[in-house]
Parts: C-alpha cells; structure tokens; sequence
C-alpha cells in the first residue's frame, strides 16, 4: 500500500517521445485506470513504475521511496500482463510461489501465502496443473495470484483482460474489484477499454499523445472533459463534435444555430471558434421532448441508419445541407448526428424529424486549442454544471 | 476412355498415382523407405565396416581375402577390444577427450548464452556490425591461428613486432588442457552463439519481465526463466559443441607435445599411436575407433529428442 508518483516523466526513444512530461499522482489504495488509444503511451508510462523501461527525466516516486534508479525487483510492485506471462515450464505452484522462493521465504509461509492467494483467485486444486492445461480465464487467475502473493505496494495491471473472451471479461472485471476492495491495495490498470475504465476505477488517466489530458473521477471525465480528446475518447458511441462561431447571440454553425449569451461564460468572446459537442443521449425529438428544462430551438434533421441495441436506438440523423456519406459509429462525418433514443419510440428510417439538444449539457470547445470552455450553456445557473464547470474551468 | 487406352504403361501408372489416393499414398510409403535405407546404409556401413576390421585378425586384413560381395568379418576374433586396452592406456585417451569437451561445452554454453541473450533479446547500436564480426570470425581457418596460438602456449615472451620491446611473458600452457580448452571455446562459440540467440530471441518478452518483476535480474531471468524455456537449442548448441571438441584432433596433436596421455593428447591421437614405424594393428585401431564412438552415441541417445526438435527449430526459424 503506498502512493505513486510521476514527477516530469519524460520517455523518449530515438525519434519518438513516447512519454512527455508525465506528472501524476496516485493516492494510497487508489484504483486508477490509464485509458488511450494505441500507443498513446500508456504502457511505456506503467512500465517506467514497474522499473522495466528507464524514463528518460523525471523521477518516480513509490510511498516515499525514489525508485528511479531501482531495478524492478526492489520496487515492491507486482505485474500482470495483457499475454499473461506465467512461465509455462512450471506448475501453478511454482509460478505463484517464484517470486516468494526468489526472496527466501521459509517453506510454511510460501504454503500459507500460495494457498490464500489461491483461496482469493478461487484456483484450489489446481495448483499442480501446468498452465497449458488451464483454461484462459484460470491463467489470468494464476497470474492475479502471482501478483498477490507477494503482498506488493502497487499493483500493475497492463490489460489483464484483454485477450479474454467479452463474457469472462465481465466476470473478472468484477472480481477485480472484489479484490480491491478486499486487498485495498493502489492498482494502476492500463487499458484501453472503456467500460473496464469506467466501471472499475475511482479515477481515470486519459492519456493521448504521451501527455496526460485530464485524470478524474469517470463520471467527472464523461460530464466535464477537460479537452476535445478526452470528450471524444471517453463514452461510447462518443459525443458528435459541431464546429462553430460565436456570435452576438449564439452559437451560429453550418447547419444550426444554438441560442447562448457569449457574456455569461467566462473564456468566450464573439467570433470565437468553437467546437460544440453533444453526447447522443442528450439529443431528443420534438416530440419526446417536455421534460427539457433548457431545449435549443428545433433543428430539423433527416433520420438515416438506425442501430437498435436493445435498451436503446442509435439513430443517424442527416442535418438538412448535409452530404450523404458513410457512417460508422466512431467517424461521423460533418452535418452528421448520431441521437439516442428511447428502444419503443417511433421513428423510423429516412423520415424528417425536429430535435433539440438539452443546452445544460452542450459543451463548448476552444477549436484551435481543443481546451473545454464550458460544460453548460444555459445562462441560469444549473447547480451541479456549475459546480462542476467552475472545477474544470480553472484547470483549462 | 479412347485416350485411356491409347496411353502407355508408364502413362497409366502416373494417371493412377494422380487420381488414386491409395496408390498415391503407396508411392508416398515406397518412396520413404528408399531413401531412408539410403541414408542408413551410407551412415551405418562405415560403422558395420569399422566392426568388420575390429573382429578380423590384423593378418587376415592385410592379406585382403574378402569374399565379395558380402564383406563379413574374416573370423571373430572379440580380443582385440581387450587388447586395445593391454598396448596403451587407451581409456585415458577417451578420457582426456571426454574432460576437454565437457570443460569445453561449459565455457562455451555459458559464454554463447550470455551473448546470446544480448544479441537476441536486447537492441543496442551496433549489433549487427558485431553479429556479422562474430560470422566472419567463424569463417576464418583455425589453422591460421596455430603458430601464434603455439608461439604464446609455449610460454615464449610476447613481443612487439618490429619494436622489440617485450610486452609479457605468457604461462607456459602446452601439455595442460588450458592450451587446447581455449581455442576451442573461441572456435566453437559463434555456431553456439547463432544457435542461441535465435532461441533466446523467441522467449516473449513479457516473461522475461515478469520474472524481473517478480524478484530476478536481468541475468536471474536468464538463467531461471529464458534457458529452461530454451531447452532444445542449448541442448542442440552442447551437443555441437561437444562432439566437435571430442573430435578434434588438429589442434590437440599440436597442443600436445607428444602422443601421451599424460600430456592430454586426444583420443584421436590414441587411435593412432596404434601405428608404429613398423606395423599398423588396423584391427585394433578400428577396435579403438568403436570404444571411442560410445560414449557420444550414449550422449546423442540421451538427448535425441531435444537434439531433433532444436535443430529443426532452428532451421524452420530461418
């Protein structure tokens, strides 16, 4: 149990910088996910905690100690890792105890441990299988008991559950959390999954580009991003990004115009770029829309590819100027929408429809620097989007 | 079927082999089994030819009275293998060559695995540059090492050519395994170095990390995790290894000032110091030459399984 901390962390290789002036700041017991896309550097960032690549500058900091120049050995951190990595010339037994038999335990605390992290990960009688003889959601568990038999400081987890199968995945999403709550250790969960984002950690470290964009609560994340990527990486189907002008009296795009008092909102000045976001769930159609306390005017749009998932409908919606073109779920072109609507509403493919935004959840963009204006563009103060935009407001 | 009948023998039989899965496969069987009793008669007959000598008389041999074509052995005369013993101490022949091989195969198991850890696991600028000096070196004849190697195991003062200014004075190493041990290491590295780095280069990185993670070092996860995990290569590279030095007999006739076994001479050497300025017991020497073969086959027995699937990993890997 122990806090880490990246102070100006910086990896670079010979002609990439990987990592750039990383700072972060983990608490004690903290269960924090690092989230981004491919080779946004969130690997290289847990592996420079882990000791097994060497930062370039910066320090790193594990409870008090500097473990900048220890060896992975010596930083009282364990590991598991996305291909799982148990040593596959060994049985269970000795995979969990390798790290204890290394150090010198006595023969009757190996057992003692080895059997309770067995009890944790529910692997009892198996211990001498080997691991070519398990299934891949009992390997991951050997390699979950491998980490937690040595009762480390910060546990490391590099995509434990990507190469599961979707059903296990869920399954050992939850009892991931079981064991942290149970253990209470600081977890640093590199993943590039969302709902295991989400769901799992008390705060996310959205990550792109080698720089940390914004590490939050999730639901900070989701409501409040700080910048154009963490809007659009985080939640899925992601938010639809409109490009904009301010105005007078509003917000003044190709295909709308959303009404908003430029003097009311700190940081937003007339003819200012913006990049207006909208998260589908926040789009309705006229005619479901009565409990809006703060509709836009109507927008008139045409409905196009419908996706029903069930619980919901993804609804493409083409607003009127706007070419038709292909779509999928993460590249929506310009002028495009997509809305999500309630699973037995109406609508129906290639029909027009009004809708209307929910402006208390309009974000607002600053286009050429991508940093969050504001979070809310009613001009009567909405208690928690204020509370919350003054929060992001001062760090953007 | 007017084409059918036009055809000839050969034709039909081709057309049958094409179309017939059984027949193909009996073609498949025959096939085999040429060329493998090819093989086997081209390796064994030296061996059963070696026998033949070890069982016949010395006399018999030099009068050549071989009833072809059988080549049998003229008489059993089983003594000779007693007698290889009786005329010189052959068995410490055997086991001078067995001890310079196995110190041999350490050194060299142990130096190739470290490098090929780095070459194989590790990026470093120059890698290649040194990979490719290591395969040139591995070219170069090991006669062309001799006199300087002589020059310095005899314990003459090194001295700076054309200066004459004396650098050191190196200990005098002929007669001892020292002399031999040491070249054979460096010629017989690289071919275990190639070997290993492939290997060694096929272990996933990540766990050598885990076992870092887990409480080794770099070299700790080598050792506990990469070679264990690399069994058939370094059981390929020190079988190699071992054999070439068991074998050798250039370098140690030399290295060794005479043909005695207290002054390491090679089991090579043994085999012909059978053959004396008046006679030459080929009965004897083919006698001694069987002996000599065993402990290797028990090696090669031993290990065969590994020896297999590492060479040809080794070579699918290229």
């Amino acid at each position: 149990m122990a806090k880490v901390t990246l102070e100006h962390i910086t990896k670079r290789y010979e002609d990439v910088t990987a990592v750039d002036d990383m700072n972060l700041d983990l608490r004690d017991g903290e269960f924090v996910c690092l989230v981004g896309p491919s080779g946004c550097g969130k690997s290289t960032t847990m592996e420079m905690i882990a000791g097994l690549t060497k930062p370039t500058e910066g320090e790193v900091y594990i409870g008090d100690r500097n473990v900048t120049k220890l060896p992975p050995k010596d930083r009282g951190v364990a590991m598991v890792f996305q291909n799982i990595a148990l040593f596959p010339h060994m049985d269970v037994y000795d995979n969990i105890s390798f790290g204890l038999r290394l150090r010198d335990y006595d023969k009757e605390e190996i057992d003692r441990r080895v059997d309770n992290a067995a009890d944790i990960v529910q692997l009892e009688g198996m211990l001498d299988r080997m691991p070519d003889e398990m299934s891949g959601g009992q390997r991951q568990r050997v390699a979950i008991a491998r980490a937690i038999v040595r009762e480390p400081e910060v546990f490391l987890m590099d995509e434990p559950l990507a190469n599961l199968d979707a059903k296990l995945r869920v399954h050992m999403r939850t009892e991931l959390q079981r064991l942290h709550k149970e253990l209470d250790t600081t977890i640093v969960y590199v993943t590039h999954d969302q709902a295991e984002a989400m769901t799992m950690s008390d705060r996310i470290a959205v990550i792109d580009a080698g720089e940390l964009q914004q590490i939050d609560p999730p639901l900070t994340c989701y409501n409040s991003p700080e910048n154009l990527f963490v809007a659009g990486f985080i939640g899925s189907p992601s938010m639809n990004f409109v490009d904009g002008e301010v105005t007078q009296n509003g917000l003044e795009t190709e295909y709308f115009d959303v009404a908003l008092d430029p003097g009311t909102i700190d940081g937003l000045s007339v003819g200012q770029r913006v990049t207006m976001g909208i998260r589908p769930e926040d789009i309705y159609p006229v005619a479901v829309d009565e409990g809006l306390q703060y509709p836009t005017n109507r927008i008139p749009a045409r409905t196009d590819v419908m996706e029903p998932m069930g619980d919901e409908i993804f609804v493409y919606l083409l607003l009127e100027g706007a070419q038709e073109a292909t779509m999928g779920t993460e590249s929506r072109g310009s002028g495009q929408l997509l809305m999500s609507v309630d699973p037995d509403s109406d609508i129906q493919e290639d029909e027009e429809v009004n809708i209307v935004l929910d402006r208390s959840k309009v974000h607002l963009f600053d286009t050429t620097s991508g940093e969050a204006i504001t979070h809310d563009i009613t001009t009567t103060p909405v208690t928690e989007g204020r509370a919350e935009r003054g929060e992001t407001g001062g760090d953007a | 079927m007017a084409s059918e009948t036009s055809d000839g023998p050969l034709a039909r039989w081709t057309q049958g082999v094409i179309e017939d899965t059984e027949q193909r496969n009996r073609l498949y069987r025959s096939l085999f089994y040429v060329v493998t009793l090819f093989f086997l008669v081209t390796t064994l007959f030296p061996f059963y030819w070696l026998l033949v000598l070890a069982l016949t008389p010395n006399s018999l041999i030099r009068q050549g009275n071989w009833d072809l074509p059988f080549l049998r052995p003229q008489g059993f005369n089983w003594e000779a293998f007693v007698e290889v013993f009786q005329q010189i101490p052959f068995h410490l022949y055997v086991f001078n060559s067995f001890v310079l091989a196995l110190i041999t195969t350490v050194i060299v198991l142990f130096i190739a695995s470290l490098a090929g850890y780095v070459f194989g696991r590790l990026e470093f600028p120059g890698r290649g540059v040194l990979m490719l000096g290591i395969l040139a070196i591995s070219y170069f004849p090991p006669a062309a090492f001799l006199v300087p190697l002589f020059e310095a195991f005899t314990g003459n003062v090194v001295v700076l050519p054309f200066v004459g200014v004396e650098l050191f004075k190196p200990p005098r190493l002929v007669n001892t395994p020292g002399a031999m041990v040491l070249p054979f290491s460096a010629l017989f590295l690289p071919l275990s170095i190639f070997i290993l780095t492939t290997f060694y280069g096929q272990i996933p990185e990540g766990l050598e990390d885990a076992a870092r993670v887990e409480g080794t070092t770099r070299l700790g996860a080598l050792f506990r995790v990469i070679i264990p995990l690399s069994a058939p290569g370094v059981a390929t590279a020190s079988v190699l290894t071992f054999i070439a030095v068991y074998n050798e007999y250039f370098f140690s006739s030399i290295m060794a000032l005479s043909n005695q076994p207290e002054q390491w001479s090679p089991l090579v050497g043994g085999i012909l110091s059978y053959q004396t300025q008046y006679t030459t017991s080929f009965n004897l020497m083919a006698a001694a030459s069987v002996i000599g073969v065993l402990p290797v086959v028990i090696l090669v027995v031993v290990a065969q399984e590994r020896i297999v699937s590492g060479l040809t990993a080794g070579a699918l890997k290229e």
